[in-house]
């Protein structure tokens, strides 16, 4: 079977300018970072336990759903009884996947994988004549109280017939694997070739070649709040769905697809969120399903995922199979990687899709002419996987950052040395790989930051003399190139968004954006920056976002894009507002409109301050007098605009590249472990971080970020895993089997940042939120290993956890 | 969400307990911190009507009995860590309480002896009160009843309770001189193996916890590094496995967590 990911040309976005307008006279400078940031907004209600998620809305009459989900990783339903559970007096309802079928259509996918030329398949809310995973629903009851609900599942029986199940995506592989989806003929979902150059005959001819395999275990967001949806659905036909989700709009748009609504009367509201990092994007059969079950209830729906639901979300399993060619300087020569993705069972949730990423970041801040990387997504009967920060993009950046130390290890050079000779050099950008065309980077000067504020020579210093002790101390360099702000044309993964800025008449700004908020206070950010065009009090800015009756369209928070697209689009937006508003005050107060700037709250001419009027005094006199004074001749104080396109390339050139992401911010670390070399245990001494996201808007936000990537991939380099049993069904159902790194688990970061601005994007940004995951997963890959060293073995296996880091030093020799 | 009509009761002497138990066998269960008991009924693993709180009993005492020190059932983590008892007479508690996770939101409500009736392999409280040689008090419909802890743990989460019993307290050796060592993989994850090494004249103890489905009590003849490899590696038979580590895992570390243990029953703890 052969795929192509590129999207067809007719789905290519219309402009695709490489150049970045010049801004407006007397507008800010973008690239300028001061340093200084507004506080978060709603910093303190989240902090005093008063901020509202999804589960404290409770509209009058509330009832409950509970949902039965299937035992079996692969079985036929040969019917299903919910006599009893109907005839309990507390239900109100209970739905199975015979009954669904008539009142909602099979679901649309997150992203349609037919899109990237995968094979695809039809999902229902609830599942009909199969399941193919533990944990797969298959009927849900309303109740007066969650008890009742969740009590009335266990009167529902369901008749399965248990089909051979397979886990393993080396057995899916095989010819007589079981067959999840009988119409593919096979397990694989597709295939993602990503090659330059002829990597086979240069492997060939290399002096040197290493080959071997890294192994990466299931993994899991694990966010604070799981998810959560409320529906009530008004006899009169609206329906409103209080969701924490990050789409809200595309959510809304397949609600009404689903449900056969008019998109217009179906409104989606995003509440707070207590974490998303890709768990929270939409194409779950719970979205329409509560939508359902309120309309059969006939009264407002609340399900809230349990932990233990939360926790079958997956991400992440992945095997590479890789060859590296290299010259006596450790110069890499030719480059293959096979990597085969677990992905669980299909579904509509898009987390398949970081199969794309995983190949597609290769060969990552290196310069490497002749590769040939392929990424296998595989079904299996594990449940399947949705988001997980860092997408796929964090399994480059192991395999490649592993492959340097073994280089390194090989050629008895130094990992810090072998990286600088093959980094992508600063004069070469931009710069163009099979499916990346890189914005900008100074990788080596980064790297060398990273290096100075670990205090690297000392680290090796002390290295030996912990070794001389017995001690086994370990020093790992992870750098990772992060592609960020993904546009997939044909989907609602799209690259850009939409922003409305409206003034007031009082002064007040309202900021209305198609970007949501993980958490991350973007929102503090866009009203920061649009209150710099305005030169008023950022406090004077309001920002929504997530409702689907007041924002613009937009696509909501995925890919680390909501600055450089809606923060970007507010910025255009108030850049044209500030042109009307200094049209009406030149005819005010006749002067130049060019002359006048926006600064302390007022509309100032530069050539005789004295000349001015409050913003306020403006806004409202437009109000007032617009259409009717001479000279103002544009009253509408609202303007809607999309940010640029920028650097996308969906149209392959004459040698069949392409680039889906505009910008590439990158970051390089250094940690120090310590590992115990009779129990396995690692525990993390040291880390320090320099990060390039280009230009910062926010730099505590964007500090944040990166606090929280490197915890994460410490956390999934370490620790996280969701193992299953013989049987079938995942065997973390609780945090204590799922380990999330906690603070005595890390030792304090020392971060610094370096500044390289993207041409490319209008504020200069690149992205920053899932840039430190992969770096901190390989550092902690490399610190291990380089632990281990002395005791002449590897461990390839994450997380690696202190029985698989036992297991290779009894293994002895042999990596 | 607990799925049933919950009935709650809080006796005030101990033969209105027991017998509030015996009406209801089947369908009760003791509530102490509930740090246990509550999660597990919400995840929806017990199914039960009735729950008998034991705070009207006064069961919070940390006192002494002739040689021995006894722990009243309610004596959670933070009385353990305050008592200027224990840190005299068993220093080992405070020593276990100081490692057990789940900050003042655990340590403040959940009980000792929750823990040892919970009797979860990859805990800490079943093999330290192991190797304090504990003595069970249980109080029944026919009144009191005594049981080593030793007999008193059958297995994983298996206890030897009768109907309409609880436990009242448990009584420890006064053992001044102790040492002990948890391996775990994380902060948040359940110990792996632990050891409570126990100096009783010139008698040497190692008691292994969380590395079998019991506690394992090992003597130790000889505390060179050799003798106590060979000895923990006879006594290691049948090896706890559960999510976060195979059975293999735990026999290979166990003779380290006993040696470590060793060391620091006789240079002090470090942390
Ligand atoms: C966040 C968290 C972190 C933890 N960390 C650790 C750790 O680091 N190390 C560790 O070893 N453990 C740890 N635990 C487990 C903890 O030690 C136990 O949950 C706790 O001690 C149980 O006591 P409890 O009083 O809450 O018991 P409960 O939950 O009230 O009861 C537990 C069980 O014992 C029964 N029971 C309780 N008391 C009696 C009695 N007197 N007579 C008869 N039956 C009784 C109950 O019916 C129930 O079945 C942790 C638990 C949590 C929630």
């Amino acid at each position: 079977m052969t795929t192509t990911p590129t999207p067809p040309h007719s789905l290519r976005t219309a402009a695709e300018p490489d150049t970045v307008p010049d801004p407006p006279p007397g507008a800010p400078d973008l690239h300028e970072t001061d340093g200084h940031q507004p506080l978060r907004r709603d910093g303190d209600l989240l902090l005093t336990g008063r901020a509202r998620f999804v589960d404290d809305i409770a509209p009058r009459g509330l009832m409950h759903a509970a949902i039965l989900r299937s035992p079996h990783p692969h079985a036929l339903i040969r019917g299903v009884d919910a006599t009893r559970a109907r005839e309990r007096a507390d239900v109100e309802v209970v739905l199975t996947g015979a009954d669904a079928v008539d009142l909602a259509t099979p679901l649309p996918h997150f992203f349609e994988p037919s899109i990237v030329g995968c094979r695809t398949t039809e999902f229902r809310c609830l599942a009909t004549d199969r399941v193919r995973w533990v944990g797969e629903p298959v009927a849900a009851v309303v109740a007066t109280s969650l008890a009742a609900a969740e009590a009335a599942l266990d009167d529902i029986v369901v008749d399965y017939e248990p089909l051979p199940a397979v886990l393993d995506a080396d057995e899916a592989l095989r010819e007589d694997a079981p067959v999840l989806f009988e119409e593919w003929g096979d397990n694989r979902l597709g295939l993602f070739p990503f090659a330059e150059g002829d990597a086979a005959a240069k492997i060939a001819a290399a002096p040197h070649v290493i080959r071997d395999e890294l192994r990466v275990g299931r993994q899991h967001v694990a966010p604070m709040e799981t998810r959560g949806y409320v529906a009530e659905w008004e006899p009169g036909g609206r329906l409103t769905l209080w969701a924490s989700t990050q789409n809200p709009h595309p959510l809304r748009t397949n609600l009404a697809t689903t449900l056969g609504v008019p998109e217009d009367r179906v409104r989606v509201v995003a509440t707070r969120m207590g974490g998303g990092f890709g768990h929270k994007f939409n194409g779950y059969g719970e979205e329409p399903l509560v939508c359902l079950l309120s309309r059969l209830a006939d009264a407002p729906v609340k399900w809230i995922e349990t932990r233990k639901d939360c926790l079958l979300v997956g991400a992440r399993e992945f095997t590479h199979r890789f060859e590296v060619g290299f010259d006596d300087d450790g110069v890499v020569l030719g480059l293959s990687d096979r990597i085969v993705g677990n992905i669980g069972c299909l579904a509509p949730w898009g987390g398949w899709s970081m199969t794309f990423p995983a190949g597609m970041t290769f060969p990552g801040p290196y310069r490497i002419a002749d590769y040939a990387i392929e990424s296998v997504p595989v079904v299996t009967n594990k449940a399947p996987w949705n988001g997980f920060r860092g997408y796929g993009k964090e399994q480059a950046a192991m395999a490649l950052e592993r492959i340097m130390d073994l280089v390194a290890e090989h050629r008895g050079i130094d990992p810090a040395e072998v990286r600088r000779r093959n980094f992508i050099p600063p004069e070469a950008f931009p710069f163009w790989t099979a499916a990346k065309h890189l914005d900008s980077g100074e990788y080596a000067a980064a790297l060398d930051k990273a290096l100075a504020l670990a205090g690297y020579d000392a680290l090796r210093e002390r290295q030996a003399a912990a070794l001389a002790q017995g001690r086994h101390l370990g020093v790992g360099i992870g750098f990772e190139l992060t592609p960020e702000g993904g546009d997939f044309a044909g989907s609602f993964v799209r690259g850009f968004d939409t922003s409305t800025v409206r003034v007031h008449p009082s002064g007040a700004v309202s900021v209305l954006t198609g970007v949501t908020s993980p958490g991350t206070g973007n929102e503090t950010s866009i009203a920061h920056l649009v209150a710099r065009e305005f030169g008023i009090a950022v406090e004077a800015v309001g920002v929504t976002q997530g409702d689907t009756d007041s924002c613009p369209y937009g696509f909501g928070n995925f890919t680390s894009r909501s600055l450089a697209t809606g923060g970007a689009a507010a910025v255009l937006a108030a850049r044209e507002l500030r042109e009307r508003m200094a049209d009406a005050a030149s005819a005010l107060l006749d002067a130049d409109a060019a002359d006048f700037e926006f600064r302390d709250g007022a509309v100032v001419s530069r050539t005789a301050p004295e000349t001015s009027l409050t913003f306020a005094e403006l806004a409202e006199t437009i109000y007032r007098r617009g259409l009717a004074a001479p000279g103002l001749d544009q009253p509408l104080l609202e303007v809607t605009r999309i940010d640029l396109p920028h650097n996308f390339h969906h149209v392959p050139d004459d040698q069949g590249r392409f680039s889906a992401y505009p910008s590439f911010p990158y970051s390089a670390h250094v940690a120090l472990v310590e590992v115990d070399a009779e129990t396995g245990v690692v525990e993390v001494l040291e880390y320090s971080a320099i990060d390039d996201c280009g230009v910062v808007i926010s730099p505590g936000f964007v500090a944040g970020q990166l606090y929280g990537a490197i915890a994460q991939g410490i956390g999934g380099a370490l620790w996280e895993e969701v193992p299953y049993d013989e049987d079938g069904a995942p065997a973390a159902e609780t945090f204590k089997h799922y380990l999330t790194p906690r603070a005595p688990d890390l030792p304090s970061f020392r971060l610094e940042h370096q500044h390289t601005p993207s041409p490319f994007t209008l504020l200069g940004t690149k992205g920053a939120g899932e840039s430190g995951v992969g770096g901190a997963m390989a550092a902690l890959l490399n610190a291990v290993n380089d632990g281990l060293r002395p005791l002449g073995v590897h461990a390839h296996r994450v997380p690696l956890t202190p029985p698989v880091v036992l297991d290779a030093i009894v293994s002895g020799g042999a990596p | 969400m607990i799925r049933t009509h919950l009935r709650y009761h809080r006796p005030d002497t101990p033969d209105d307990a027991a017998a509030l138990l015996a009406e209801h066998h089947g369908r009760v269960a003791v509530l102490a911190g509930g740090s246990q008991l509550l999660p597990r009924m919400h995840r929806g693993e017990v199914d039960l009507d009735h729950v008998v709180d034991l705070r009207g009993l006064g069961l919070r005492a940390i006192e002494r009995t002739g040689g021995r020190v006894r722990l009243g059932a309610m004596v959670t983590y933070d009385d353990a860590l305050a008592s200027a008892l224990l840190a005299e007479a068993v220093p080992l508690l405070p020593r276990v309480a100081r490692g057990v996770t789940g900050g003042r939101q655990l340590t403040g409500h959940a009980t000792l002896v929750g823990a040892l009736c919970h009797a979860f392999p990859g805990t800490d409280m079943p093999g330290a009160l192991s190797a304090l040689g504990a003595t069970v008090e249980l109080h029944g419909p026919d009144g009191p009843r005594e049981c080593p802890v030793d007999e008193f743990l059958l297995g994983a989460q298996s206890i030897d309770r009768r109907p309409g019993e609880f436990v009242a307290a448990v009584t420890v050796d006064g053992v001044a001189r102790s040492g002990y060592c948890k391996v775990k993989h994380a902060t948040g994850s359940w110990p792996i193996a632990t050891a409570s090494a126990i100096e009783d004249g010139d008698a040497l103890t190692v008691t292994l916890g969380a590395v079998q489905a019991r506690p394992l009590r090992i003597v130790i003849p000889d505390p060179t590094r050799s003798a106590v490899d060979d000895a923990v590696a006879a006594a290691v038979t049948a090896p706890w496995t559960d999510v976060l580590a195979p059975g293999d895992y735990r026999a290979r570390i166990a003779p380290v967590v006993a040696r470590r243990a060793l060391t620091e029953l006789r240079e002090g703890a470090h942390a």
